[in-house]
C-alpha cells in the first residue's frame, strides 16, 4: 500500500511516514496542498493521503475539496491529521470528503485504529 | 443588555486554565516524546534565563491570541532530536520546524478551548518571546524541567478589562 504524507513541518511528516512505513506503507509526502496535487498529478495514486489543516501555499481543506471535485482521485482514502480539534472543524472537512479525522498529538495505536476503521490497515500489520 | 454586559465581562481563564494547558502538553509529550525522559512540571513559575527560542502560533477569532513554548536554546536541539527520532546533529531548520509543531500541537488544541475561534496561524520562531497586547492577559502557564533544563509553555488571550471599562 502507498501513502502521501501531506503536511508543512518536516517533523511532523517524518513522524506520520514513520509510523506508516512500520505498517507496511511505502510512502510519499508533500509539503502543501498545491505540492501534493502535483504528486497525484504524477501518479501512482495512492491509496492513503494524511492531510494537514494549516498549511502554506494550498491550505489541506482546500487540497480535500480539489480532490473530491476529481474524479480520477475518487479511490483515494483522505484523512485529516491535523491540530484543527473543534467539532466544527472536522464536521467541515468530513463534509469536503475526508472520510477520517486524527486529531495531533495522536498515538501509533490510534493511527492503526483509524485506518482498520477505513480498510486500510496492510495484512500482518496489528490494529 | 445582560448578555452583553457578560460577554464584555467575562476572562480568559474562562476559557483555558493552567490545568487544561497541561493536559494537552501532557497528552502531546506521551505521543511523541514518550520514548524520552519523563516531562517535569514545576509547581512554581520558573523564567527561564539566558538566550532561548520561543516558538508561537496566533489564534484569531473573537477572542484572539497566542500560544507560545519557550526553551533554554541548548535545549532546542535535543528536544527537536527526541521529536524526530534522530540522533546527531541537526540542522536549524529542523530544530526551528520541530519546536514550530509543538507550539502548533499545544496551539490547535488551546483554540478548540476558545469559544468562536479563527483560524490558527503558522508557527514563527524567533529568539525572544512575542510582544503582547496591551488587553491581553496571560490565561495560563506550565514550567517544566526536561534533561535538567527549562520550558515554558503560556497561552495569552485578549482579555475583557478595557471593554468592562467601557
Amino acid at each position: 500500500m502507498r501513502a502521501l504524507v501531506v503536511d508543512d513541518s518536516r517533523a511532523m511528516r517524518k513522524i506520520i511516514a514513520g509510523a506508516l512505513r512500520k505498517l507496511g506503507y511505502e510512502t510519499v509526502e508533500a509539503a502543501d496542498g498545491a505540492e501534493a496535487l502535483k504528486v497525484l498529478e504524477s501518479g501512482p495514486l495512492p491509496d492513503l493521503a494524511t492531510v494537514d489543516w494549516n498549511m502554506p501555499v494550498m491550505d489541506g481543506l482546500t487540497f480535500v475539496t480539489q480532490v473530491r471535485a476529481n474524479r480520477d482521485y475518487r479511490a483515494l482514502t483522505l484523512m485529516m491529521v491535523t491540530t484543527e480539534a473543534e467539532h466544527g472543524q472536522i464536521v467541515r472537512a468530513l463534509a469536503a470528503g475526508a472520510h477520517e479525522y486524527l486529531i495531533k498529538p495522536f498515538t501509533v495505536e490510534s493511527l492503526e485504529e483509524k485506518l482498520s476503521l477505513l480498510g486500510l490497515l496492510p495484512e500482518g500489520a496489528q490494529a | 443588555m445582560t448578555e452583553l454586559v457578560e460577554e464584555f465581562y467575562d476572562e480568559p481563564t474562562d476559557y483555558v486554565e493552567d490545568e487544561a494547558l497541561g493536559q494537552i502538553v501532557e497528552a502531546m509529550w506521551a505521543s511523541y516524546f514518550a520514548h524520552t525522559e519523563f516531562l517535569l512540571p514545576a509547581f512554581d513559575p520558573h523564567d527561564i534565563e539566558g538566550d532561548i527560542l520561543c516558538a508561537s502560533v496566533t489564534i484569531s477569532g473573537a477572542r484572539p491570541g497566542i500560544v507560545t513554548v519557550s526553551v533554554e536554546r541548548d535545549l532546542a536541539s535535543p528536544l527537536a532530536a527526541a521529536l524526530l527520532q534522530e540522533d546527531g546533529e541537526l540542522e536549524d531548520e529542523d530544530i526551528y520546524d520541530s519546536l514550530g509543531e509543538v507550539a502548533n500541537i499545544v496551539g490547535g488544541n488551546i483554540k478548540a478551548l476558545v469559544p468562536d475561534a479563527g483560524p490558527l496561524g503558522l508557527p514563527v520562531v524567533a529568539t525572544a518571546k512575542p510582544l503582547h497586547g496591551a488587553s491581553d492577559r496571560l490565561a495560563a502557564r506550565m514550567d517544566a524541567n526536561w534533561q535538567g533544563r527549562w520550558l515554558t509553555f503560556e497561552v495569552w488571550l485578549a482579555g475583557g478589562s478595557e471593554n468592562s471599562e467601557g
